[in-house]
């Protein structure tokens, strides 16, 4: 229930402000200087006899579905209803049924709309695949209705502004990954990616700038098997190496695999960790990773 | 009697029955052994996803083929991205569920039969399997006591519960009817006292009640799902392959009486061959429709929907038609014994008439309906795909969450599929005692609403498997049990098939599929 307001900052000292529940409040001097009268969280209560399970209302609403999860289904029902003997039975189920199919198809009213829950599903698919946290198909998806509210779409695939959205979020929430690693498990091509990543960056104005190297450092790690020893260093190495400006014109994600490596050896685990297996990892040719090398050992 | 002398070794018996691995080990082994076996045996049962492309005209068929399935020991993904082993402790501290990837080899096929081609065939990440701390995927199995220290976890934990969102849940052992046997009992039907021979009969998570009554003009009825109301004895036996008068009296008894009864229900038979017979079931399971169709749903309820149980993989319908016929008479001479008074209805409180399911069991039935969930979001991916004109591959048609959240969702609420709820509860941390007791609990699934008097008795046959004094009171008084300390729980046949080869050697007849078995003669 943590939301950073960064767009305004406190009007006594211009501290960070904070909305938690109700209240805006400023992290440092503690000012409220907002109050909603509405409570929009959850409300406290448990109606069941679990303790844990305290809420009275359905799930909340979110922007990663194209109704915003207020729909309804006709269900089958459930808990003690469940029971065959309660269970619907002849005409009554018969109607019941194509009552919720033409409640199903009533629940998408246009092509747009048709296309958004597509997109939608396939975010979710890549999130899920990718491993990330929910926030990211949250903004993914957002991001994916602004584009088409914007009118990108004619001309590009679904498919890739939807890889395109997930791989926008995670680069501006500095959390980047490689154009490889989510066309693998998207069903976009990476022209379809990359056009559509375009598209957005242009129209959009993405709050990215060039990817900091050490953003990669922490999977890379985990991926060729190192410790946290080898990547403090290789963060070293990376950091001296944006201050000296030796990273422009590099692809990033082989400036992280090259510092990687570098530590690696370091710390003589060599021979497990080489040249290739680091450029593998990074999905870069072993010739970033090698003159990434020699920039570090220059230095 | 040497008791005096034996008091030192009953003590270490005793002792070894109090040890860490004992008190939860039913959980482990229930648990491993699903991981073991009863996850293939799922996916095998599944086997293949079929779609509805090549639907069209022009367009190919495609399906997807099931491989292997592994598990591995659980671990966390990181936001930053990496990923690495997880501990007991530090799933409950940071409030994550401790479970381990699933992956399992498809291929999606394309082409028509004879001319399949294999588009792409990968071994994908499925979903999340929550691991029973523990359990052999435990990523503790084999820990010393210094070990676990060092991780945190506490080294007199028994284990045998899961851990979903920090909060540790346990699965309720449930103490069921046992199925596939015949129970003979009494009931009444408008004020008169019949003769009912009841069958729970079950594969693969499918259960389906079998009824077989004595009504009080003496005629014997069938009813099974799928038929609403009963069908004939004999015209269901017929309809089965059982024609002829004297065959059918002489399956069902050679007892004079029995076969008195018996006579008395051919005579009002109202079909006398197999085709005729199928044609009246026919008229009862597709009524108004055309004859072609209800001769094709009359053959199809018969091997589907009747005595499922008897069911052999790889053996043609037809050669499980005549044991069905064979079942059936057992549970007719059942009925008519009752109505003699050769034997008592029998008692369904005796302990050889339950079967208990362990969590391996229920997680059995979660994962089956977990892995249908998934294949039918494989199904519509594969569609949806195909319609956009994109390349079919494994790795973009499986949405992993699907299957975990199937998997979670149930242990972190209770509410099992199936409908039954309060399957998985909190763990009992009020003292270690509380632990100890909660793992070794049973539930009845009875209403305890209701009287259920003799349920709540303590039965005779209970002796050394459940202790006879810790019940709670109220409500659950009796339906709610606990484990014997020596009580020692035995599991299903690993190898079924194995098991009825044998059988068949040693001279039991009428097992479809093993007709041309050896017959080894015992020399004494």
């Amino acid at each position: 229930m943590v939301d950073v307001n960064s767009t305004s900052d406190c009007p006594e000292c211009d501290g960070r402000l904070r909305t938690r529940g109700t209240e805006t409040i400023c992290e440092d001097c503690g000012l409220v200087s907002a109050e909603d009268s509405i409570d929009r969280g959850p409300e406290w209560r448990s109606f069941d006899e679990e303790e844990t399970d305290r809420r009275r209302t359905g799930a909340p609403l979110t922007r990663s579905r194209h109704d915003r999860g207020l729909s309804t289904e006709i269900g089958y029902g459930s808990g003690s209803n469940a029971d065959y003997r309660s269970r619907l039975t002849g005409r009554k189920r018969r109607q019941i049924t194509r009552l919720r199919r033409e409640h199903n198809r009533a629940r998408i009213s246009t092509k747009a709309k048709r296309n958004q829950v597509y997109g939608f599903t396939e975010i979710q698919r890549v999130n899920v695949s990718l491993s990330l946290p929910d926030s990211v198909r949250e903004q993914a998806c957002i991001l994916f209705e602004s584009a088409q509210s914007e009118g990108l779409f004619p001309g590009r695939s679904l498919e890739g502004f939807a890889a395109a959205s997930v791989y926008a979020t995670c680069r501006t929430q500095s959390n980047p990954r490689t154009i490889a690693e989510v066309t693998t498990v998207a069903r976009a091509s990476d022209d379809e990616l990359t056009v559509a990543y375009d598209a957005l960056n242009r129209e959009l104005g993405l709050p990215t700038g060039p990817i900091d190297p050490t953003q990669y450092l922490p999977r890379y790690a985990s991926k060729l098997d190192l410790g946290t020893a080898v990547e403090r260093r290789a963060h070293e190495f990376a950091s001296t190496l944006l201050q000296n400006g030796a990273v422009s014109g590099r692809n990033p994600s082989g400036v992280a695999a090259g510092c990687l490596y570098e530590a690696a050896g370091e710390r003589e685990e060599w021979p497990t960790v080489t040249q290739a297996a680091a450029a593998d990892v990074a999905d870069v040719a072993p010739a970033t990773v090698r003159s990434t090398v020699q920039t570090i050992r220059k230095l | 009697m040497a008791t005096e002398l034996n008091r030192s070794k009953r003590r270490d018996i005793s002792r070894e029955y109090f040890s860490r691995e004992r008190l939860a080990e039913h959980h482990y082994r229930s648990f491993n052994a699903f991981l073991g076996r009863g996850m293939q045996e799922v996916v095998d049962e599944k086997a293949t996803i079929d779609t509805d492309i090549g639907d069209k005209e022009g367009e190919e068929p495609v399906h997807v083929e099931l491989g292997d399935v592994r598990v591995v020991t659980p671990r966390v993904r990181e936001a930053d991205g990496s990923e690495e082993l997880l501990y007991p402790q530090e799933a409950r501290l940071r409030n994550i569920t401790y479970s381990a990837p699933v992956f399992m080899e498809m291929s999606i096929v394309k082409g028509e039969e004879g001319d399949e081609r294999v588009v792409d065939s990968t071994e994908t990440k499925i979903g999340r399997m929550p691991i029973m701390v523990g359990s052999e995927k435990c990523n503790i199995a084999g820990f010393s006591d210094q070990e676990l220290i060092e991780i945190g976890e506490d080294p007199a934990d028994p284990g045998g519960y899961f851990i979903v969102n920090g909060s540790e849940r346990v699965l309720m052992t449930s103490e069921d009817l046992a199925p596939n046997k015949i129970l003979a009992e009494y009931d009444t039907k408008y004020g008169d006292e019949i003769q009912v021979a009841k069958t729970f009969s079950q594969r693969r998570g499918y259960r389906a009640l079998v009824l077989c009554e004595r009504t009080r003009d003496g005629l014997l009825e069938v009813s099974f799902p799928s038929v609403s109301g009963s069908i004939n004895f004999v015209t269901l036996v017929r309809a089965l392959g059982l024609e002829s008068d004297e065959e059918i009296v002489h399956k069902v008894s050679n007892d004079p009486e029995v076969v008195k009864y018996m006579l008395e229900n051919l005579e009002e038979a109202d079909v006398q061959t197999e085709e005729e017979a199928i044609e009246t079931l026919g008229k009862r399971v597709a009524s108004g429709q055309g004859k072609n169709y209800q001769l094709k749903r009359a053959n199809y309820v018969i091997d589907r929907y009747l005595l499922p149980h008897l069911h052999e993989e790889g053996v043609e319908e037809e050669d499980v038609r005549i044991n069905k016929a064979h079942y059936l008479c057992r549970m007719a001479e059942a009925c008519f014994e009752l109505a003699l008074g050769r034997r008592d209805s029998d008692d369904k409180d005796h302990y050889a008439n339950k079967r208990l399911k362990v969590s391996g069991d229920l997680m059995k039935d979660l994962f089956r309906t977990a892995l249908n969930k998934l294949a039918r979001d494989v199904k519509y991916q594969l569609e949806r795909a195909n319609m956009r004109n994109r390349n079919l591959s494994v790795s973009t048609v499986v949405r992993s969450d699907v299957l975990t959240e199937r998997l979670e969702h149930p242990i972190a609420t209770g509410n099992w599929v199936g409908g039954r709820s309060g399957v998985s509860q909190l763990v009992d941390r009020t003292d270690f005692m509380g632990v100890l007791s909660h793992l070794r609990r049973l539930r009845s699934p009875l209403s305890r609403s209701q009287p259920h008097f003799e349920a709540r008795d303590l039965h005779a046959t209970q002796w050394g498997r459940i202790c006879p004094s810790e019940t709670p009171e109220g409500p659950n008084c009796g339906l709610v049990k606990n484990f014997a300390q020596a009580m020692e729980l035995s599991q299903n046949v690993e190898d079924e098939q194995g098991l009825k080869r044998e059988l068949a050697s040693m001279g039991v007849e009428g097992i479809p599929g093993l007709e041309g078995i050896e017959r080894s003669t015992a020399d004494d």
